[in-house]
């Protein structure tokens, strides 16, 4: 049985913060045009840091907004979260399996093959582009993949991407060595 | 029936809901092929292996194609709110989707009005959105793994990227610490099912069980070793048993089906639910 798709709700979690009022206004409208769910608010004083109007968003979503915010040159000061300290988790845990490397950005791990630079897997997360990211990556050489940045939308995709230009670094150097 | 509601990487799968079959090699629903990869095809190809297994009813599936718009999670969300009182699953899994609060909210409200209310088990973002939203203790279980500890054991992230970073640098011994946090702080389901080197098991806070055995550590580097994990769950619960010996038996067939692909880190998760049927054979307990 295929079925229809009827209305839309938000959630809030994120808040984006501009210098002017004018950058805030056009983020809005671009954000709307791109399908996202955004409304203009107040920052809470606490987190106010350029013009008091904000764009809010579901955080979730923050790696697409940036890229779309990036792509119409709209200038912003910061993606925060509502909650929180704001900052995101920067450790990486790295495990040698032998043959294999697993490196590990808050949820997500992504392991490749030492002599080839070949990824050979993906694992953990929860947004919807990690299945499509896992499948658009898998197999290909680290060096010639396109990094989950460019092409995911959420905060699960930013967390590969930590992942993998990690590799990608160990894999350089270990290619100079 | 057990619902299994998640995402599919397609641009152009629509909301479909039924019974789903799996042949072994591929997810079949609705006429529609999806391939076994990491995610809830995952999920639900080892749900069904299992169900196969026990006999019992065939598990459903409303799955939708989402490459991380939202667009897909936002009609599944939607259709869960208006259709699940009629559908009343008596287990429900929520698995990949985009985490909306708002709309977790709604769906948690509509399974009140089951029948008779589902056993609610969410796994990746759909734990992630019942965290955030303070919809844990709604839930039945949880089944996160070491690294989403963190996260269910902060109260102020909102997805495991913010998590506190002394709490995702905590070792594995640190686990029963973060579980009984998590759950004082209401960010955890009354049952845990916590995926890892050794897997925990934990009720209201409290360990209750501990599998570490075979050790197959290339399991955590396979994509999709803990979705299967999470459809068995729901299969085993479905087929009849207990909450906490179903979790105990999906996490130990999870580990005799890589230890007899022979897993390694570039095993494909298609090998692990293809020694399923093998380790449900000869080693499910009756």
């Amino acid at each position: 049985m295929t079925l229809g798709f009827k209305k839309k709700e938000k959630s809030e979690d994120g808040l984006i913060l501009f210098h002017s009022v004018e950058d805030a206004i056009a983020a809005e409208r671009i954000l709307k045009e791109a399908g996202y769910e955004v409304r203009l608010v107040a920052p809470p004083p606490e987190l106010r840091k350029g013009c008091d109007l904000a764009v809010e968003i579901n955080l979730v979503e923050k790696t697409g907004v940036e890229r779309r915010l990036r792509e119409k040159k709209t200038d912003y000061l910061e993606i925060l979260p509502v909650k929180g300290k704001g900052r995101l988790l920067d450790v990486v845990k790295v495990t040698d399996f032998g043959e294999t490397l697993m490196v590990k950005a808050a949820n997500m791990k992504l392991t490749f093959d030492k002599a080839s630079g070949v990824i050979v897997n993906i694992s953990g997360g929860g947004c919807p582009d990690i299945p499509a990211l896992h499948a658009d990556l898998l197999d290909k050489r680290i060096s010639e993949a396109v990094s989950p940045k460019e092409k995911g939308y959420t905060l699960c995709s930013l967390m590969l991407d930590r992942a993998f230009e990690e590799s990608l670094a160990l894999w350089k150097k270990q290619r100079k060595e | 029936m057990l619902l299994i509601c998640g995402t599919i990487p397609a641009d152009d799968f629509p909301l479909t809901v039924g019974p789903v079959f799996f042949d072994g090699d591929a997810l079949i629903l609705d006429g529609k092929t999806i391939p076994c990869t990491q995610g809830t095809a995952a999920l639900a190809s080892a749900a069904c292996t299992v169900a196969g297994h026990l006999g019992s009813e065939r598990p459903w599936a409303l799955l939708v194609g989402d490459r991380g718009t939202g667009t897909g999670s936002r009609a599944l969300y939607e259709h869960l709110i208006e259709n699940l009182p009629s559908l009343s699953p008596g287990v429900l899994v929520l698995h990949y989707m985009l985490p909306i609060m708002g709309l977790m909210k709604k769906v948690c409200r509509s399974a009140e009005q089951c029948q008779r209310r589902p056993v609610m088990i969410a796994d990746a973002a759909a734990m992630y959105a019942a965290k955030a939203a303070g919809l844990a203790p709604r839930f039945d279980i949880f089944t996160p793994d070491h690294s989403e500890m963190a996260f269910l054991a902060d109260p102020e992230a909102s997805h495991p990227a913010y998590a506190s970073r002394h709490l995702f640098e905590s070792d594995g011994a640190m686990i029963p610490e973060l579980a009984r946090a998590s759950f004082q702080q209401k960010g955890a389901a009354a049952m845990l099912v916590i995926k890892g080197a050794t897997d925990y098991i934990f009720e209201h806070g409290q360990m209750v069980a501990h599998i570490s055995e075979p050790d197959v550590p290339a399991l955590e580097a396979i994509g999709g070793t803990g979705d299967t994990i999470s459809g068995m769950l729901g299969a085993f619960i479905q087929g009849g048993q207990g909450l906490c010996d179903a979790a105990i038996q999906s996490a130990r067939v999870n580990r005799l089906a890589g230890q007899y692909a022979q897993a390694t880190p570039a095993t494909k998760i298609r090998e692990i639910i293809a020694a399923v049927p093998t380790v449900l054979k000869f080693h499910l307990k009756k």
